[in-house]
């Protein structure tokens, strides 16, 4: 053993000398770079994740924008038809007040007409009626009762059916 | 070849210079100076390897003697602990050079360590399995450094005819040095029996060697009246008991072999390197010197190798694995 150099002093420095170096590289390499390679995974890990829940949101939100804007459509759709029903009802509803309001107007006027006439006519006829009664009475040169000849001549125009008061 | 920086031209000249370089030290080398007789100065010849295997003290600290291998390996964890320190100085997520070096190291050696322990036990090995492969592996190729093994004073021994100028360096491969060897072996020898012990339990780790177990069945089975299987389990059990002291016994020669066989390795190394100079000085060495870079690499990963093997076995107890394969 003493030929090739076995000595239990060397060998307890050299066994320090490897303890030594074990611990060195334990505290310099080993625990900072698995702790990064641990952290790097998981940061790897993590964002691929989160990706992969991007694009499912993305996909899920792209869906929902569809969907919405289907919705949206389908429901412009319904305003149309319901305002184009509404404009109908509207315009027929238009159309039949008008026609009511000129029912309204011309009866109105054709009342009108009606008393305007027969007030012209009654005015006609009371002048009519003076100018009868004086002219008679100047033609007889007398006066003649008043009430009497105006009974007289009104029985006169009823019978004439150019003054008939209806 | 103009990648390189010189033309093809340059490169015929420095074969030229080259071959001239190998046929001139081979001629005035020892086998050429006896071929064709000339005689060379002794100034101009490489000395005889000479081979001492205990390492050469250099100084004392009391009675301790330091000696040159012991240098050379505090110079390796020097080298070591000033690389990895650079190098995990400031971790950043995205990783620098050096630091890039440092995980492609570690994760490498990881995932070899993975690939065979499986990822349970990874971390209880790493740490050792990883110090004793890159403690090899340094100490190897720093042998191959031209201060190594060259650099110190000179001695003249022996008389006459004999007589030889040795040089005793100040540096020498630090895995020549029996007592390196021993002690990494001795490391790896504590952390496999300590990982038996301390991973699956004192009890049925000695009972993977003995199979205590199936010795108490065939008693089990003597008090059942079974008398033809209790003969049969005796009989096996003092076989088993018989195989553990055989396999108590070989994991005491590991040591012996993890010692010799790199120190071995490691020594045969530098005895070719320094008989291939010795013959032939320039040239021809330089594919010695790649195929012992290649053996550094190979003592050091076997050396880690086969401890991360060992302890793997350690933890695997022998009753798993026979269920494993069965």
């Amino acid at each position: 053993m003493e030929n090739i150099g076995i000595n239990w002093q060397l060998t307890v420095a050299f066994l320090i000398n490897f303890l030594v170096l074990f611990g060195l590289l334990t505290a310099i390499l080993y625990k900072p770079v698995l702790k990064m390679l641990d952290e790097r995974a998981a940061k790897i890990k993590e964002s691929l994740e989160q990706a992969e829940k991007i694009k499912e949101q993305t996909s899920r939100s792209e869906e929902q924008i569809k969907a919405a804007v289907e919705a949206a459509r389908k429901e412009g759709q319904v305003i149309i038809t319901q305002a184009s029903q509404i404009a109908d009802k509207i315009k027929e509803e238009a159309k039949e007040g008008a026609r009511k309001e000129a029912d309204v107007i011309i009866n109105k006027a054709k009342d009108e007409i009606k008393l305007e006439r027969d007030k012209s006519i009654a005015e006609l006829r009371s002048e009519f009626s003076n100018l009868t009664i004086l002219a008679a009475e100047k033609i007889i040169n007398e006066s003649l009762d008043a009430q009497k000849h105006r009974k007289l001549i009104n029985e006169v125009l009823d019978q004439s059916n150019t003054f008939k008061q209806n | 070849m103009s990648k390189l920086g010189c033309s093809s031209r340059l490169m015929v000249i420095l074969g030229i210079v080259l071959l001239a370089l190998l046929l001139t030290s081979f001629v005035m080398g020892p086998l050429g100076s006896k071929f064709f007789n000339i005689s060379v100065p002794q100034e101009l010849q490489v000395s005889k390897p000479h081979v001492v295997l205990p390492s050469e003290p250099m100084f004392h600290i009391g009675e301790f003697k330091v000696t040159n291998t012991l240098i050379s390996s505090w110079v390796t964890i020097i080298l070591l602990f000033l690389l990895f320190l650079f190098a995990t100085r400031k971790m950043k997520m995205i990783p620098g050079r050096l630091q890039s070096f440092a995980e492609v190291v570690v994760d490498g050696i990881y995932n070899t360590i993975e690939g065979v322990s499986g990822p349970k036990y990874v971390r209880t090995f790493f740490p050792i399995v990883t110090t004793i492969f890159l403690y090899v592996v340094t100490n190897a190729l720093l042998a191959l450094v031209p201060l190594w093994g060259t650099w110190g004073p000179v001695e003249h021994i022996g008389e006459g005819a004999h007589s030889a100028t040795v040089v005793v360096p100040f540096l020498r491969a630090a895995n020549t040095d029996v007592n390196l060897t021993l002690s990494i072996a001795l490391v790896s020898f504590v952390f496999i029996e300590y990982l038996g012990f301390s991973k699956i339990g004192p009890l049925k780790y000695v009972d993977s060697f003995f199979q205590f177990s199936a010795l108490g069945k065939a008693f089990v089975d003597l008090f059942k009246g079974n008398g033809k299987s209790f003969v049969s389990g005796l009989a096996f059990g003092f076989i088993n008991i018989y195989v553990g002291l055989l396999e108590i016994l070989s994991h005491f020669i590991r040591i012996v072999s993890f010692t010799f066989r790199l120190f071995g390795n490691m020594t045969a190394g530098e005895i070719l390197l320094g008989v291939m100079t010795f013959l032939v000085a320039f040239i021809a060495p330089v594919p010695f010197y790649g195929l012992e870079t290649l053996v550094g690499f190979l003592q050091a990963m076997i050396f880690a190798g086969l401890t991360l093997v060992f302890g793997v076995m350690a933890v695997t107890s022998h009753h798993e694995e026979g269920a494993e394969h069965n």
